[in-house]
């Protein structure tokens, strides 16, 4: 699509690409997809239902379970045989929307109760396993060989990069998500967040702390504004 | 081999789940209990495995029987006509990491591994 013109520039009217160079992988994708909607294995609106579904996956759901689990002994007792029935309490339906679970998520999903004495703290060293139905997608630190590799053989070290340091006495305890079993963790309820309500402590356990690199602490949500540090003598 | 027929896995697993649409395939109770020691076999895996190599020949103690499904030695390939069960296995730190720090000597690791790989320790 060029104009002619009549008069003389100095530079080409092509736009410039918003993105330099497309990945070998997104090539992949969108040649495979193409491909399959050519064939009639799925449609365009099929792909972009699921696409929707993806994107709005999020932590709170299993944020809210935690939250619930330290309110009422009841329900932390559905939280630890059936998590996917706990699921349908804060609007997950597990099993959607093929009806029997998305891709690589699997639908059995474990609780891994953290004591003062106990931390735990997921990873998959083969890919990257992770309970996004009520977790959301995985970060990207959690993808990268980085954190898969190191994890599993230098926790401590990997947990101070994150700035969690944790006494000897307490044991880590790493779990390998290897198989079709997904984790999130439930740390100790902190200490300050007495007389809560269950929207006050969904809003303190954020993903990394359903991951298990951090702690809650009251006050440091996932909106909170951060007082950031400067240099002393540093005008700000 | 299921090649021939795509909706294979959706008309056993809709309204269930998977593994829960393995449930009752293995072919007998597990082999291995809650507690007891065991030790993590080499077999060969020249195609594919989830069977890390740093816990080939650890010894641990299964803390937790998940599930029944097919070994993901299988499954990749689409032989789904057979289960197993499946097992965490807890092990120490310093059991799997030779210079894992005698200070820490409490952490533990724990993954999951199909029944195949177990040996009792």
């Amino acid at each position: 699509m060029s104009k002619k013109h009549d008069h003389d520039h100095g530079h080409d009217h092509k736009a410039a690409p918003m993105v330099e160079e497309i990945s070998d992988f997104e090539a992949l994708e969108i040649a495979v997809r193409e491909l399959a909607i050519e064939k009639g294995l799925f449609t365009a609106e099929d792909h972009r239902r699921f696409t929707e579904f993806a994107e709005q996956i999020g932590p709170t759901p299993a944020a809210r379970m935690v939250a619930k689990a330290w309110l009422d002994p009841k329900f932390k007792q559905l939280l630890f045989t059936d998590v996917i029935e706990a699921s349908k309490h804060v609007g997950v339906d597990y099993l959607k929307p093929t009806g029997f679970g998305t891709p690589s998520d699997y639908t059995d999903v474990r609780v891994l109760e953290d004591t003062p004495t106990l931390k735990h703290v997921v990873v998959c060293t083969l890919c990257s396993c992770y309970p996004r139905p009520i977790l959301g997608f995985q970060p990207e630190w959690y993808r990268t060989p980085n954190y898969r590799r190191r994890l599993v053989r230098w926790p401590r070290q990997v947990l101070a990069e994150f700035g969690l340091s944790l006494p000897p006495e307490v044991e880590i305890r790493v779990e390998d998500s290897n198989q079709k079993c997904r984790f999130i963790v439930m740390p100790v309820r902190p200490k300050g967040t007495e007389g809560w309500t269950e929207d006050q402590l969904t809003a303190i356990v954020t993903r990394d702390c359903l991951i298990g690199v951090a702690l809650p602490k009251p006050g440091v949500t996932t909106n909170v504004k951060l007082q950031v540090m400067h240099p002393p003598g540093q005008a700000h | 081999m299921s090649h021939g027929d795509r909706d294979h896995h959706a008309k056993i697993a809709t309204g269930k789940g998977d593994p829960q649409c393995f449930k009752g395939t293995a072919d007998g109770p597990p082999k291995f209990k809650v507690g007891q020691r065991v030790r993590i076999k080499n077999l060969p895996d020249i195609f594919y495995t989830r069977c890390q190599v740093y816990t080939r020949g650890a010894v641990g103690e299964v803390a937790v029987i998940t599930h029944e499904s097919p070994a993901p030695e299988d499954e990749a390939w689409g032989h789904v006509d057979k289960s197993e069960w499946f097992y965490i296995v807890r092990f120490k730190q310093k059991d799997l990491w030779p210079e894992y720090p005698a200070a820490f000597a409490n952490d533990t690791l724990q993954t999951e591994f199909s029944e195949r790989w177990l040996e009792p320790a």
